[in-house]
């Protein structure tokens, strides 16, 4: 049993380095190609987020959003249920809990910022929930209606920040800023790290609890595992297909509220953009273990600096993240990668 | 705006904008009945329109555009079916990863190349030729609506013709097929359904390079994400029509008319920009609900 389990951690850990190196060599070679400036560029792709602390601490600031995208996924993955939507919800979070903070300058900042999370989580796990609804009603296909839902959603809350909600004394496409009790504590400046990094830390092991030791929990993974057998064996199935995509909802609502309060203090145009398709990376890359998404999202996060601080100081532009992430989002699930090292241990043990 | 004629050109518009949406389709169609989700559409047929303005631009053929945004586009597509297949990868993931890596390198060669990563005009672009016969273009009302298009339009009404006669009439269509449905059955006979799975990719591949090279081409210029959702909008109208050429082909007048009547829709109602593009999405959501109503009533009547 030890052996089986330390082969494969080994399988996957040597998988998970041929895919990051494998993502890191196609950076290097683009900026090779593209960069008149290519030792910078490299030099502060991949060190560049711990030359000072402003870097370093934005980077650990970036990881708190995508922890809570990446444990929305890892929930709906693990229940087998699929949720695509996480851009819009996210989003929808971010608007609502501006809204609500702007609606009530004069609450206390505790109680302000409460009402704030509560309803952005609520608002994106309604518009999850309504995907997990069709499902379960009509058996619509869920991957597609959450992305069609959210696409929706993304354009109409760009109306909203650009024309109803604009602020008009600011130049940029943006609501106006809310009240300063309602911003979370920094605590790592002059980055924009703020406390909000804790909570993100307590949720990813809560949640691990809540799957791994909870009656819903339990039920959710054995609908995860095999829904017709789940079934047989009594469980309300219909009720996991929606349950399962509310949470995840919600942990995007959650993503997009913490964006506002603790890092911009409104809702820009775009504001969470990339943080619900990173999310499902950072969920891959955990294996759906809601733990193993805190250095996954760091990992990102680390992405997302490397490629800011590369173009601050060379000629090359942020979108080299994206393809990074993106050569990663093709090769994490490989098999043929991360069976390497198992499939003759494999052999030897069944 | 004149009353009477104002139908008209809002269907010569429907045919207009639903050819990348047919052509997009009729690929993903090969790829579903062989049995995967290609959620890749999307960032093929943006591959393709990058690839196919820049080298139009480059060799100032637009024909050679065409066919090396498609060669792009197809190219991406072997990439993505050779993880999916060969590396025994998620293919949903890795249509994700397509969409993701598509966005990212034609803003990155944008950027590199022209140093800008907004829209990028091309000025001498010639037009795509306009294919206009005067004979038919007299005929009422059917002359208006499909007479005067660009001739990749006609291409892709040729393209759902072509794909009904593969998928069905010949032994390469049945394989497709069989791969889908039965793909022991395929392994059985002695044939590689991993094979045919990547023959699909890589028509879907070819189509939405064509259907990427008009989006850009009829514009004359590259906006990032030009796609906006076309890509996932094809790939319900698949699902919408039933997994049929002819079925698709309906879904896609659907999705056109809907996009057609909410542009001309802005020049009566002041309605925002972002309301009109949220349009179609919403249609294509409250079709899709529709359609798997409909479908679970029928499979319970069947039950019965």
């Amino acid at each position: 049993m030890d052996r089986k389990r330390i082969a494969n951690l080994l399988s996957s850990t040597t998988g998970l380095a041929l895919t990051v190196g494998i993502s890191f060599a196609i950076v290097v070679l683009l900026i090779l190609v593209l960069s008149e400036q290519p030792g910078t560029a490299i030099y502060y792709f991949f060190v560049g987020p711990f030359t000072n602390a402003y870097y370093f601490g934005n980077m650990l600031n970036q990881a708190i959003p995508l922890i809570f995208t990446g444990l929305g996924i890892a929930v709906a993955f693990r229940s087998s249920t699929f949720n695509l939507g996480g851009e819009g919800q996210a989003y929808s979070g971010a608007l609502v809990a501006t809204v609500i903070c702007l609606a009530l300058p004069t609450l206390p900042g505790f109680v302000g910022g409460t009402a704030a999370i509560i309803g952005a989580i609520l608002i994106g796990a309604f518009l999850a929930g309504l995907s997990g609804f069709f499902r379960m009603r009509w058996e619509t296909d869920q991957l597609i209606s959450s992305f069609l839902v959210s696409s929706a959603v993304i354009l109409i809350i760009n109306f909203l920040v650009t024309g109803p909600l604009d602020d008009p004394a600011n130049s940029m496409l943006t609501t106006a800023r809310i009240a300063q009790q309602f911003q979370f504590l920094k605590i790592y400046r002059p980055s924009k790290l703020d406390a909000s990094i804790f909570f993100a830390v307590a949720i990813a092991i809560g949640t691990y609890f809540f799957m791994q030791r909870t009656h819903w929990g339990y039920e959710m993974r054995m609908c995860g595992i095999n829904r017709e057998f789940s079934k047989y064996a009594g469980i309300n199935v219909g009720k996991y297909l929606l349950v399962p995509m509310a949470i995840s909802g919600g942990f995007h609502g959650l993503a997009g509220a913490v964006t506002v309060l603790g890092t911009h203090y409104r809702c820009l145009k775009g504001v969470t953009a990339g943080l619900g398709w990173n999310g499902i990376a950072v969920a891959l890359i955990a294996k759906n273990n809601p733990i193993a998404v805190i250095p996954a999202a760091l990992f990102f996060a680390y992405l997302d600096a490397g490629a800011k601080a590369a173009m601050l100081h060379a000629d090359v532009t942020f979108e080299l993240a994206k393809i990074a992430q993106a050569v990663i989002f093709f090769l994490v699930t490989a098999q043929a990668l991360y069976g390497l090292f198992n499939s003759r241990k494999k052999k030897v043990t069944t | 705006m004149n009353n009477t004629s104002f139908p008209i050109p809002m269907l010569h518009s429907t045919i207009r904008i639903m050819a990348p949406f047919l052509l997009a389709a009729i690929g993903g169609l090969f790829t579903e009945l062989a049995g995967m989700l290609n959620i890749a559409l999307e960032g093929l047929m943006l591959v393709g329109a990058f690839f196919s303005v820049v080298f139009a631009a480059a060799t100032g053929s637009l024909f050679l555009g065409i066919l090396l945004g498609i060669a792009a586009s197809v190219l991406a597509a072997y990439i993505f079916g050779f993880i999916s297949l060969n590396l025994r990868a998620n293919v949903f993931i890795t249509g994700l990863a397509t969409n993701l890596f598509a966005e990212g390198i034609t803003v990155v060669l944008a950027f590199q190349i022209f140093g800008n990563k907004g829209v990028i005009r091309f000025e001498n672009l010639s037009k795509l030729p306009v294919l206009s016969i005067p004979a038919l273009q007299r005929i009422p009302v059917l002359g208006d609506i499909f007479v005067g298009h660009n001739v990749l339009v006609y291409v892709s009404w040729l393209m759902v013709v072509i794909a009904a006669i593969v998928i069905y009439k010949t032994p390469f269509g049945l394989r497709i097929r069989g791969t889908g449905s039965n793909p022991a059955a395929v392994e059985a006979i002695g044939l590689s359904p991993k094979r045919y799975r990547m023959y699909a990719i890589l028509i879907s591949g070819f189509t939405c390079g064509l259907a990427g090279a008009i989006l850009s081409l009829q514009m004359g210029a590259f906006v990032p994400g030009i796609t906006a959702g076309r890509g996932w909008i094809a790939l319900v109208a698949i699902y919408l029509g039933n997994k049929t050429p002819h079925g698709i082909l309906i879904a896609c007048i659907v999705f056109g008319f809907a996009e057609s009547f909410s542009n001309y829709a802005q020049g009566f109602i002041n309605m925002p920009a972002d309301f009109i593009l949220a349009f179609p999405y919403i249609i294509t959501v409250i079709a899709m609900i529709a359609f798997s109503i409909l479908q679970h009533y029928r499979l319970k009547g069947v039950e019965r």
